[in-house]
C-alpha cells in the first residue's frame, strides 16, 4: 500500500519553506548556548573514512556553537551495534544520545532504549520541514524517538553501456526487468544480467519484492500476509536465479561488497541498492558506463523502502544538552558536510534545492523513487525474523534445498514464532 | 648395514623437507597475497583483471592505517592490555598447574575439571554478565578490565597446558634438590621453572596472542581511545558500505609484525630451554 | 651503612621469601598454589556463567519485556521436540568439530615432527610456519574471503590456469563446498596450535630414550607409537580439548565466511545462539542453547579423558 508518499512539488515547497526558516535559526540563541553544559555520549555506527570526516566536521561545528558541551562519541560496527546496545541498556550503562536507524526503531522502542521526544519535537521549529513519512518511520505507539538526519532512497545502478550494444531499455515494470535481465545475460563473456543479493543483508530486498506484489506482514499484532501472494513474489524473485540463470552463480554468498564488486567489474548489468553507495561506484565506473534509475514497478507497488536515519536520546540526565546535540543534525551544515563527504541524502528537504542535488542527474531516479516508496515493515520481531528466517529459507530455494511453497510456509511459521 | 641407514635418513629427510615446504606454501600463501594486497590501490584490487604484482605500488593504505583513529594509541592499549592478561594468567595458571602437577589430594581431579568446565561456557552470554560485572567494579574502559576478562577464558587454558609441561618433568628432581636442604619454594623457582621454560613460553605465546587478536571482548567493554585495542580500530576501517581491501590488508600485515618480532625473541628461549635440559644428566 | 642496619635491612628483604619458603613447606602448599588462580576465576567467570545458566531457565526477550519470568525447561522442550534448525545446527557442529579437529591435529603433529630436529632453516621454518595462528581470526577470514571469493579471488585464477577447474567457483555460496572451504580455513588458523605446544611437549623428550630404544633394537614407528605419543599424553589430551572447545563456542570464521549459509548448510550452534541472542534478542532461549553447548562439551570432555587414560597419575 501507497501511504504518505509525497510528490515532488511538495518536496520542493517544503523546501522552501526550509530556506525562509533557515535564518529563523535552528539554533539556540547565545544566551541559551553558554547555559548548556556537560560531556554528551554519543553512539553511531558511521565506520569509514569518508562519514568519519562528517562527523568529526558536525561535532566540530556544535562544539563551536556551544562550547560548554564535550561530546564524546563512540563508534560501533554496524553489524554489532545492536550488541552493544543491548549491553548498555541491560547494564544501565546508557549513553545519552544515539544513532537509530529506521530499521531498528522498534526493536529499540520495545526494550525501552529511548526516551520519548514527542513534545520536543512538537515545539521544534525545524519539524515541518521532514515529511510525515520521515516522522512516521521513527514513531512507535503514536510517541516520536527521534530527528531525522538522512535518507536513503532505494534505488537500482545499470549499465547504460550494455543497455545501448543491445538495444533496449531500461525497464520499468518486473516483466521488463526479467526480460532485460535475460538479454543481458551471457556467461560466456562472464556477464549476468542482475546481481541479485542473495547473501548476508538480503533480506531487505526480498521483503521489498514482497511488498510490491501487494504482501502486506503484520498489522495490529495479527499476520497479515496472504500465502499465495507470497509465493508469487518468492516465485519470481527466485526464478531469475533457477529458471533463467540470469544471476551470478555466487549468488547465495553475494552480500553487499559481492554484489558491489560484481557490478563495478563488469559482471552484472543491474544491482539494487539505494543512494548511499553512489559515491563508491562513481569511483569505479564513469558516467557513460553507469546510470542510477528508479526500480521497476511491481505489480501492486514499489520494491524499494526508504531507509532513514536518526538520532535518538537514550537517558534523561543533561536533557538539554543531548537534545541540542541531536536536533543539530536537522540543520544545514551536518547535512552539507555529509553530502560533501559521503554523498548521503539529508532526511529533510533543506538541501534538495541546492544544486550538488539538483545538478546531478543521477540523483533524479532518487526523487521518483522518494515518491513512491514507503517505510520497511516495523513491528516488534522484524529484524531477527526477516534475517533469520526469510533469508536462509530464500537460499534453500535458490540451491534447490526447497520449492517455494516449502519455504514460504516455513516463511509464515517463523513470521508466527517472532510475533507470539 | 651402515650405508642403508644412511640411505634410509637420507630419505626421510628429503621426505621431511618437501612436506615442510608443502606446508609452509599453505601457510605463508595468504599471508604473502595479504603483504602483495596491501600496496595495491583499490581500483587495482576490484578488478575483473586479477593482478599478482602490484602494477602500481602505493604506501597509502598503511597511511591511512596509522593515521586513521589513532592507530598508535590502539597498539599501545593492546600492549598494556596484553602483559597485564599475561602477568595475570602466566603467574596464577602456573602456581596453580604445579599444584596440580604435583600434588595428590582429594577432589584434584574434579578441581581441574572445573577450570576447564568454566571456559566451556559459550561467550555470547557471557559478554553481557562480563559486562554488568565490569561496571560495577568501575573498570569498564580500562585495560586492566579488559586484562580480567581476558582472564576468564585464558586463566584455565594456562593452567591445563602447564600442568601438561609441568607433567613431563620427573618429581625425583625436586626431591634431590630438597635432601640438598631447599625449600619446595626453592625447588620450583631454582629447578622446576627454567626446565619447564618451553612450556612457559609456548603458553604464554599462546595467550599473548589471544589477548591481542580479541576482537569481541574488547568491542563490548571498551568505549573510548582510553583502552580501545587495536583490532576493534581495524574493524572500524569496515565501513558499512566499503571493505577497503588494501587497507584491512595493511592492518592484517601490521597486527602480524609485533608477533613475528616477538617469535624472534623468544626463539632463543626455546632453544634455550631445550639444551638447558640437564635433566638427562 | 653500619652493619647493623645492613643485616636489617637483608632481614627485611629475606623475610618475605623465608616466610614463603617456609609456607611452602606446609602441608597446604597445594591448596595455596591453587588459591589465587581460584579466587580469580570465581570473581570472574563464575557469575556470568550463571547468569547464563540462569537466564535459560527464563523468559527473557529483550523486546518483550512483559513476558519476563521463570518458565523451567519450557525452552529445552522447545529446543528438543519442536526445532528443527537445532538438529540440522547440531548436525553441522558434529562435523565441523570433528573434521575440524582431526585435521587440524593430524597436520599440526606432523608437521611438530618434522620440525624436532636442530637446524638453523628448521628453527626459521618453525616461526613462519606459525604465522596463520598470529592473525585475528576477523582478518584471517576476510582474507580467506578475498582469496576465494569468486570474482577476485586468485585462488580460483591459479586453479583456472592450472587447468583444474574451468570457471571461478564460489567456495563459500554453494552447498557442496561451503563446508568444506570453510574447514579449510580453519585448518590454516588451527593447526599452527597443534604444531607449537606439540613441539614443545616434543622437545621436553629426552635424547636417551630414544637412544635406549635404538639399542634395544626399536624401529621409527616403535619409538613413535611407544614412546613419543605417551610421553605427549598430556600435551594431547589438553590441546585436543581446547581446540574442540574453540570449534564449538566460537563462531567467528563462519560468522564471516558463510553466516551460517547457503539456506542452513553451515549453520552450527554458535551461530545460532548468537543470531538467537543479538538479532532476536532472545536471550531466554539463547541461554538454553548455551547450556547444551556447555553440556555437549562436558560429556565430551569426561569421556575422552577417560578414553585416554586419565590425566592424574596413578
Amino acid at each position: 500500500m501507497l501511504k504518505n508518499k509525497i510528490s515532488r512539488r511538495q518536496f520542493l515547497q517544503l523546501s522552501a519553506l526550509a530556506s525562509a526558516g533557515l535564518t529563523i535559526g535552528s539554533r539556540l540563541s547565545p544566551a541559551l548556548a553558554q547555559e548548556l553544559s556537560g560531556t554528551i555520549n554519543y553512539i553511531h555506527h558511521f565506520t569509514s573514512e569518508s562519514e568519519f570526516i562528517g562527523m568529526e566536521s558536525v561535532i566540530a561545528s556544535f562544539q563551536a556553537a556551544n562550547p560548554g558541551v564535550e561530546i564524546v562519541q563512540e563508534n560501533i560496527p554496524n553489524a554489532d551495534f545492536m550488541s552493544k546496545f543491548t549491553a548498555f541498556v541491560i547494564g544501565d550503562a546508557r549513553p545519552d544520545t544515539t544513532m537509530v536507524s529506521s530499521e531498528r526503531v522498534t526493536d529499540m522502542v520495545a526494550m525501552d532504549g529511548l526516551v520519548d521526544l514527542t513534545d520536543l519535537i512538537n515545539d521544534w521549529e525545524l519539524k515541518d520541514v521532514s515529511s510525515d513519512l520521515v516522522w512516521e518511520g521513527v514513531t512507535v505507539d503514536g510517541k516520536i524517538y527521534g530527528v531525522p538526519a538522512f535518507a536513503f532512497i532505494p534505488w537500482m545502478y545499470y549499465r547504460k553501456d550494455w543497455f545501448e550494444e543491445a538495444g533496449i531499455d531500461p525497464p520499468e515494470t518486473l516483466e521488463d526487468f526479467t526480460n532485460a535481465a535475460i538479454a543481458l545475460t551471457d556467461p560466456e563473456q562472464g556477464r549476468y544480467g542482475f546481481g541479485l543479493r542473495g547473501g548476508d543483508g538480503g533480506h531487505g530486498l526480498i521483503m521489498e519484492v514482497m511488498s510490491s506484489f501487494g504482501v502486506n506482514f503484520v498489522e495490529d499484532g495479527e499476520i497479515v500476509a496472504d500465502r499465495d501472494t507470497m509465493i508469487e513474489a518468492i516465485g519470481w524473485y527466485s526464478s531469475l536465479v533457477t529458471e533463467h540463470g540470469a544471476v551470478p552463480p555466487s549468488v547465495t554468498g553475494d552480500s553487499y561488497r559481492q554484489i558491489m564488486e560484481g557490478f563495478k567489474t563488469g559482471q552484472t548489468a543491474m544491482v539494487w541498492h539505494h543512494t548511499g553507495s553512489l559515491a563508491e561506484i562513481s569511483e569505479a565506473l564513469d558516467p557513460d558506463q553507469f546510470g542510477t534509475i528508479a526500480r521497476p514497478m511491481g505489480p501492486m507497488g514499489y520494491p524499494g523502502y526508504i531507509g532513514f536515519l536518526y538520532n535518538g536520546i537514550m537517558k534523561n540526565d543533561n536533557l538539554d544538552a543531548s537534545w541540542a546535540w541531536i536536533s543539530h543534525w536537522g540543520t544545514p551544515e551536518p547535512a552539507i558536510e555529509f553530502l560533501d563527504a559521503t554523498g548521503y541524502f539529508p532526511a529533510n528537504s533543506l538541501l534538495s534545492d541546492d544544486e550538488r542535488v539538483t545538478d546531478n542527474p543521477l540523483y533524479g531516479a532518487a526523487f521518483d523513487a522518494l515518491a513512491a516508496g514507503e517505510l520497511e515493515p516495523q513491528f516488534v520481531g522484524a529484524s531477527g525474523w526477516t534475517r533469520n528466517v526469510v533469508l536462509p529459507e530464500f537460499q534453500k530455494v535458490l540451491i534447490g534445498d526447497a520449492t517455494v511453497e516449502e519455504a514460504v510456509d516455513a516463511m509464515l511459521e517463523g513470521l508466527e514464532d517472532a510475533i507470539e | 648395514m651402515i650405508s642403508n641407514q644412511k640411505t634410509v635418513d637420507r630419505i626421510v629427510e628429503v621426505i621431511r623437507w618437501t612436506f615442510l615446504t608443502f606446508v609452509l606454501i599453505f601457510a605463508l600463501f595468504p599471508i604473502i597475497w595479504t603483504f602483495l594486497t596491501s600496496f595495491k590501490i583499490e581500483l587495482d584490487i576490484v578488478t575483473s583483471d586479477l593482478q599478482y604484482l602490484p602494477e602500481r605500488i602505493t604506501f597509502d593504505n598503511y597511511v591511512a592505517i596509522w593515521t586513521r583513529s589513532g592507530f598508535p594509541t590502539l597498539i599501545q592499549n593492546s600492549v598494556a592490555t596484553t602483559l597485564m592478561t599475561l602477568v595475570i594468567c602466566l603467574v596464577l595458571g602456573s602456581l596453580a598447574a604445579y599444584g596440580f602437577s604435583r600434588y595428590q589430594f582429594r577432589g584434584r581431579y574434579s578441581l581441574l575439571l572445573f577450570y576447564l568446565v568454566l571456559r566451556m561456557f559459550p561467550v555470547v552470554l557471557m559478554i553481557i554478565p562480563l559486562f554488568i560485572l565490569m561496571k560495577n567494579l568501575g573498570l569498564l574502559n580500562s585495560s586492566f578490565g579488559l586484562a580480567l576478562a581476558y582472564t576468564t577464558f585464558l586463566l584455565p587454558i594456562c593452567t591445563w597446558m602447564m600442568k601438561g609441561f609441568f607433567d613431563a618433568i620427573p618429581p625425583e628432581l625436586e626431591d634431590a634438590a630438597r635432601i640438598d636442604g631447599c625449600t619446595r619454594l626453592g625447588a620450583l623457582f631454582r629447578i622446576i621453572l627454567p626446565l619447564a621454560r618451553s612450556g612457559l613460553v609456548a603458553t604464554g605465546v599462546f595467550i599473548g596472542i589471544a589477548a591481542w587478536n580479541d576482537y569481541l571482548f574488547a568491542l563490548m567493554l571498551t568505549t573510548g581511545v582510553d583502552s580501545r585495542t587495536w583490532p576493534v580500530g581495524l574493524a572500524l576501517m569496515v565501513g558499512e558500505f566499503q571493505l577497503p581491501w588494501g587497507a584491512l590488508s595493511a592492518g592484517g600485515i601490521i597486527s602480524i609484525i609485533p608477533v613475528m618480532i616477538l617469535f624472534g625473541l623468544v626463539q632463543q628461549t626455546l632453544v634455550r630451554g631445550i639444551t638447558a635440559g640437564a635433566v638427562k644428566g | 651503612m653500619n652493619n647493623t642496619s645492613q643485616s636489617i635491612l637483608k632481614t627485611i628483604l629475606l623475610t618475605p621469601i623465608v616466610v614463603l619458603g617456609n609456607i611452602s613447606e606446609s602441608r597446604r602448599w597445594a591448596y595455596y598454589l591453587i588459591f589465587p588462580s581460584l579466587l580469580m576465576i570465581s570473581l570472574v567467570v563464575i557469575y556470568p556463567v550463571l547468569n547464563g545458566i540462569g537466564l535459560s531457565f527464563q523468559e527473557k526477550q529483550l523486546t518483550r519485556p512483559n513476558r519476563d519470568g521463570y518458565v523451567g525447561f519450557d525452552h529445552y522442550v522447545e529446543l528438543f521436540t519442536d526445532d528443527d534448525e537445532f538438529w540440522v545446527a547440531l548436525k553441522n557442529t558434529g562435523i565441523w568439530v570433528i573434521a575440524g579437529t582431526l585435521s587440524q591435529f593430524t597436520l599440526g603433529l606432523c608437521t611438530a615432527l618434522a620440525l624436532n630436529k636442530s637446524g638453523h632453516m628448521t628453527k626459521i621454518v618453525g616461526v613462519l610456519v606459525l604465522l596463520p595462528w598470529v592473525m585475528p581470526s576477523v582478518v584471517a577470514a576476510n582474507i580467506w574471503a578475498l582469496l576465494l571469493d569468486s570474482r577476485l579471488g586468485v585462488i580460483n585464477d591459479i586453479l583456472v590456469n592450472m587447468g583444474l577447474l574451468t570457471d571461478y567457483l564460489a567456495w563459500f555460496a554453494n552447498k557442496e563446498t561451503a563446508m568444506a572451504s570453510a574447514l579449510i580455513v580453519e585448518l590454516w588458523r588451527g593447526f599452527p596450535f597443534f604444531t607449537l605446544l606439540l613441539l614443545a611437549g616434543l622437545q621436553g623428550i629426552p635424547e636417551d630414550y630414544y637412544e635406549a630404544a635404538s639399542v634395544d633394537g626399536a624401529s621409527r614407528w616403535d619409538k613413535f607409537w611407544f614412546i613419543t605419543i605417551p610421553m605427549l599424553r598430556a600435551v594431547i589430551i589438553a590441546s585436543v580439548i581446547l581446540r574442540v572447545i574453540s570449534l564449538i563456542n566460537s563462531p567467528d570464521i563462519l560468522l564471516i565466511l558463510t553466516g551460517g549459509g547457503p539456506g542452513d548448510t553451515t549453520q552450527v550452534l554458535s551461530l545460532y545462539a548468537f543470531q538467537t541472542a543479538y538479532l532476536d534478542f532472545d536471550f531466554g532461549y539463547a541461554g538454553a542453547l548455551s547450556v547444551v553447548m556447555f553440556a555437549i562439551l562436558m560429556i565430551f570432555t569426561v569421556l575422552y579423558i577417560r578414553a585416554s587414560g586419565g590425566v592424574t597419575e596413578e
